[in-house]
């Protein structure tokens, strides 16, 4: 019978010549191939090509040599519910004009402690990776993976999880707030932690964490600081200075307050009474526009209470001599906000800063850092009172307050809305206004006035309102489904 | 506003189009018209393709939106579901709005910028026209005998030309052989045009585009595997050209279903008349799950549309099938008229074959309707759906693509690629890598410890259509 060719045999004796091709390396024809050998040698190569070809397909494929083990991501949040899936993906995949509406979306999964499902990442990639840290630890561990699985790291944490160990591996963000968090608690434990890990930060971060120790400083602070005064990064030296310049016995001035100082003339009015007068000179070159931008970085580093005592007044007093200065109360209010001095701050946009909103908004990203929603919410409230119901239609301040935020805004400023048409029908017909700005209402409607909105947003042209209208039914959602903070 | 004919008549763009219209009132042609009782109206329609067209009409605006790929406005399938809504005869079952209908009138900009119906359109169309048209022909004798021995004669003729063409293909990959298969990636992109050039002009047109479409399959796969890649290709190609000498061959050496599968390979295509009014085709009623529906440009600038379906409930028979449509790339048209999950009820009538797998729909019992609802897979794992994988090719060698469904496995990965695996710990186990594209989409699936799974096994690598989950149903797309 001769020798049998199994399809390991075949394939080791057939594939090599294949490959070489005839004129090198001729077929080995014998066993049960040998009846081929009685055929013309380019049919018998034909043959044993199928033959060759069949044994192969029967070949089962080999795994790899090992799997990688993937990590275990013990993310507790609840899934976005199911019927609200399609319209986020399909909300997403709009083009916008502004990300207002990711924000709100990013928010609101981060207030609910929901996260998208896992099977959706993909789909919304984009919104992913630019919002993972509100998204869960599936999220962040999706974006780690995409940006670099080599780099991918083998833990994530649920920012409420931290501890002393494991704060250190964090994202930035979280790092930040577990910081700023412990620093009201045990200031002493929060500078200890930060010391521990400093040098091995970089610039950015030094500069984001040594914020965090900006509350509740003590004589304790002054040895870390001084030592950092010799930082190599000039914001890190900057802010070290500052700091110091508010502990009492360091001997150390803030530039800034000097700066701020040069540019305030205190004077006296009054025949009977005397009263301070306060202006703010400003720079001779800075145009009009460029005002409160500039207020703001003169003043950011100077606080209420260090500028009140350099002009040797209370700080009631400081507000009362600013009252015909509206640049001086811009910084005031700027200040104010920034210092969590919330009564003052009413009693500026109470008296002569009415549109202290407007006011700030043109200033900038307030950034208020570890201020509880609660909070947040009151000093909205105290922006907004003036306005009454009539809130204005500055799109940029609305947008402003919604960052500011990071959420819904108060009840108040939505109530007109939704009382009445005549507001939005001048939003609409005066400042000709479309689609991003029922966007906006959508994004920073509370939840309690979500369904007037939708009836009131019932009322308009259904192109004005292709993504309001299921943004308030996915925020809604969000709400209902979740557990909240 | 209720639908009649003068409106109907009026948004004709054509008398051609009402005439086609026409053709389409026959209620066997719409297995689901519905209404949402508030001037919405939609159904299917079984037209020329393998899945039907999907027609939605504005009762209120007179807007509407059909899946075919026609460039008329408003197509046939729009103006036939109007003239049966106008006719009145056919009754409009009351439900809620499908998902497919409610995402296009999300989708609508306003009411479509088509002519009012009391405006004068020039078109002219008629319905009494077009109802007056059905010319009768009496059949003449020698007329239809003279058509068939022309046929007759084009048929031998071609035949002819084939096998001329197959020896063609014979010198060719011998050449290829000579030169050996090592560098053949390397010319592979003009050698295989000039041969497909060749298949082409001796009629075998499946034959063409399986060697066009080569170089892409090769360049496709890790560079490693590419020569075996190239032994197989060529191997199974040369293959089906000597079963297609053989054909005359008794049905031991060549069953009838191999004879069948071969002539459709090489080129010869089965029209659904002639499929739909065979009494030997294999018909199966059932209820069919679509798995994936997936669409690629070949070379010879169409688009293929593959829409598959799963039987639900098992039974004796194929447990799968896929419906496929061609159309030109021209139209923009680039979806099956199904969406992955929608089920319906309906025949099927298989194509010819030794393993039975493309099909055409000869009745629907139920228009396709989403369903959110688990598949029950067969209770085997990823080795024995191999197994009959394997079982497959041995009643059909060439067999292309491949349904595998497993329970109870997972997805792994080594380095960028992906893997499904049974869940056993086995380091010698079977993996079938994901086709590379998938990855991304995937990859959310390596968080689970299990699943059960439905892909597309080509020979070379998986395309993971559908997965079951503790987090719920994955799918492709």
């Amino acid at each position: 019978m001769g020798e049998r060719v199994n399809a390991k045999a075949l394939q080791a004796r057939a594939i090599p010549a294949l490959l070489a091709g005839a004129a090198r390396q001729p077929l080995n024809l014998s066993g049960d191939l040998a009846a081929l050998a009685n055929t013309a040698p380019a049919i018998a190569a034909l043959h044993t090509l199928s033959l060759t070809a069949q044994a192969l397909r029967f070949e089962r494929p080999l795994p790899p040599p090992s799997f990688h083990t993937e990590p275990e991501i013990y993310d507790d949040r609840p899934i976005l519910p199911e019927a609200s899936r399609r319209i986020l993906i399909r909300l997403l995949k709009e083009k916008k004009t502004s990300d207002d509406l990711d924000l709100a979306l990013a928010w609101g999964f981060a207030r609910s402690r929901l996260r998208p499902h896992p099977f959706d990442l993909p789909r919304i990639d984009s919104f992913v990776r630019t919002y993972a840290e509100h998204l869960g630890l599936t999220a962040q561990h999706w974006t780690a993976q995409q940006a670099d699985a080599a780099a991918a790291p083998k833990n994530y944490f649920d920012a409420e999880a931290l501890d002393d160990i494991s704060w250190s591996n964090a994202p930035l963000a979280q790092r930040v707030r577990f910081l700023g968090s412990r620093r009201k608690e045990d200031p002493t434990s929060a500078r200890a932690l930060l010391e521990a890990t400093w040098a091995q930060e970089t610039a950015d971060t030094r500069v984001c964490l040594l914020a965090a120790l900006e509350s509740g400083l003590t004589s304790g602070d002054q040895p870390f600081l001084e030592a950092i005064l010799k930082d190599r990064a000039p914001r890190v030296r900057s802010m070290a200075q500052r700091f110091l310049s508010r502990i009492t016995g360091s001997g150390m001035e803030n530039p800034a307050l000097k700066a701020c100082l040069e540019r305030i003339q205190l004077t006296t009015t009054g025949l009977i009474k005397k009263r301070g007068k306060l202006a703010l000179e400003l720079p001779a070159t800075l145009r009009e526009t460029e005002v409160n931008a500039w207020i703001r970085n003169c003043f950011s580093e100077v606080s209420l209470d260090e500028l009140a005592r350099s002009l040797n007044l209370t700080e009631s007093a400081m507000v009362d001599a600013a009252e015909k200065d509206k640049n001086l109360l811009v910084a005031l209010a700027w200040m104010a906000t920034a210092g969590r001095r919330l009564e003052l701050l009413k009693r500026i946009a109470a008296g002569q800063l009415n549109d202290a909103w407007e006011q700030l908004a043109l200033c900038g990203n307030p950034d208020l850092g570890m201020m509880p929603a609660a909070d947040r919410l009151r000093w909205a409230e105290i922006l907004l009172a003036p306005y009454g119901s009539n809130p204005p239609a500055s799109y940029a301040a609305w947008r402003w307050l919604h960052r500011a935020l990071e959420g819904p805004v108060p009840e108040m400023l939505i109530e007109p809305i939704v009382r009445s048409s005549r507001w939005l029908d001048d939003l609409l017909n005066e400042a000709k206004a479309g689609p991003e700005w029922m966007e906006l209402i959508a994004a920073v409607c509370p939840a309690s006035q979500r369904v007037r909105l939708r009836d009131r947003f019932k009322d308009l042209d259904p192109q004005l309102t292709l993504t309001a209208l299921p943004l308030l039914d996915i925020l809604d959602s969000l709400e209902k489904a979740g557990h909240h903070e | 506003m209720a639908l009649n004919h003068e409106k109907v008549e009026a948004l004709a763009p054509d008398q051609s189009s009402l005439d086609a219209a026409r053709k389409l009132l026959k209620p066997s042609s719409w297995p689901a018209v519905a209404s949402n009782g508030a001037g919405l109206i939609w159904g299917e329609c079984q037209g020329s393709g393998s899945t039907p067209y999907r027609v939605v009409v504005s009762e209120i605006d007179l807007g509407y939106k059909c899946t075919c790929p026609s460039r008329k406005f408003p197509c046939k399938h729009s103006l036939a579901l109007m003239w049966l809504r106008a006719d009145g005869k056919l009754a409009f079952a009351t439900d809620p709005v499908p998902s497919w209908v409610s995402e296009w009138l999300s989708r609508r900009r306003g009411p479509s910028g088509i002519p009012s119906p009391t405006e004068d359109t020039g078109s002219k169309a008629s319905i009494q026209a077009a109802v007056a048209a059905v010319s009768e022909t009496k059949p003449d004798p020698k007329a239809e005998a003279r058509a068939a021995a022309a046929r007759e004669r084009n048929r031998q003729e071609r035949e002819a030309s084939i096998l001329a063409g197959l020896d063609d293909l014979d010198l060719w990959i011998s050449d290829q052989l000579d030169r050996g298969l090592a560098g053949f990636a390397g010319h592979s992109a003009e050698a295989c045009r000039l041969i497909a050039k060749r298949l082409v002009d001796a009629k075998a047109s499946g034959l063409a585009t399986r060697l066009e479409s080569l170089p892409a399959r090769i360049f496709s796969l890790p560079e490693a595997s590419r020569p075996n890649a190239v032994i197989r290709e060529l191997g199974q190609i040369h293959l089906l050209a000597e079963a297609y000498r053989r054909q005359s061959e008794s049905d031991e050496i060549l069953p009838s279903g191999l004879k069948a599968s071969v002539r459709q390979t090489i080129g010869w295509s089965l029209t659904r008349e002639a499929l739909l009014s065979d009494p030997e085709a294999l018909r199966v009623s059932s209820t069919w799950r679509v798995i994936a529906t997936l669409s690629e440009v070949q070379p010879d600038r169409l688009r293929r549309i593959e829409t598959w379906l799963w039987r639900e409930g098992g039974g004796e028979g194929p447990h799968a099938g896929l419906l496929i449509d061609f159309l030109p790339v021209a139209t923009g048209a680039a979806s099956s008229g199904f969406s992955i999950g929608d089920r319906v009820k309906a025949e099927l009538v298989f194509y010819p074959g030794a393993v039975p797998l493309r099909a055409q729909i000869a009745q629907s019992f139920s228009g396709a309707a989403f369903s959110a609802e688990a598949l029950e897979l067969p209770k085997h794992n990823l080795q024995e759906a191999y197994r009959k994988y394997e079982e497959a090719m041995l009643h059909e060698p060439w067999l292309d693509t491949w349904v595998l469904s497993a329970r109870n496995a997972r997805l792994r990965r080594h380095g960028e690629q992906l893997f499904l695996c049974d869940r056993d710990e086995n380091p010698t186990s079977l993996a079938l890598s994901l086709k590379p594209a998938q990855t991304s989409f995937a990859s959310p699936l390596l968080g689970l410890e299990k699943l059960d799974a439905l892909g597309l096994w080509d020979g070379y690598s998986l395309t993971l259509c559908w997965a079951q989950t503790e987090w719920g149903r994955w799918v492709s797309a």
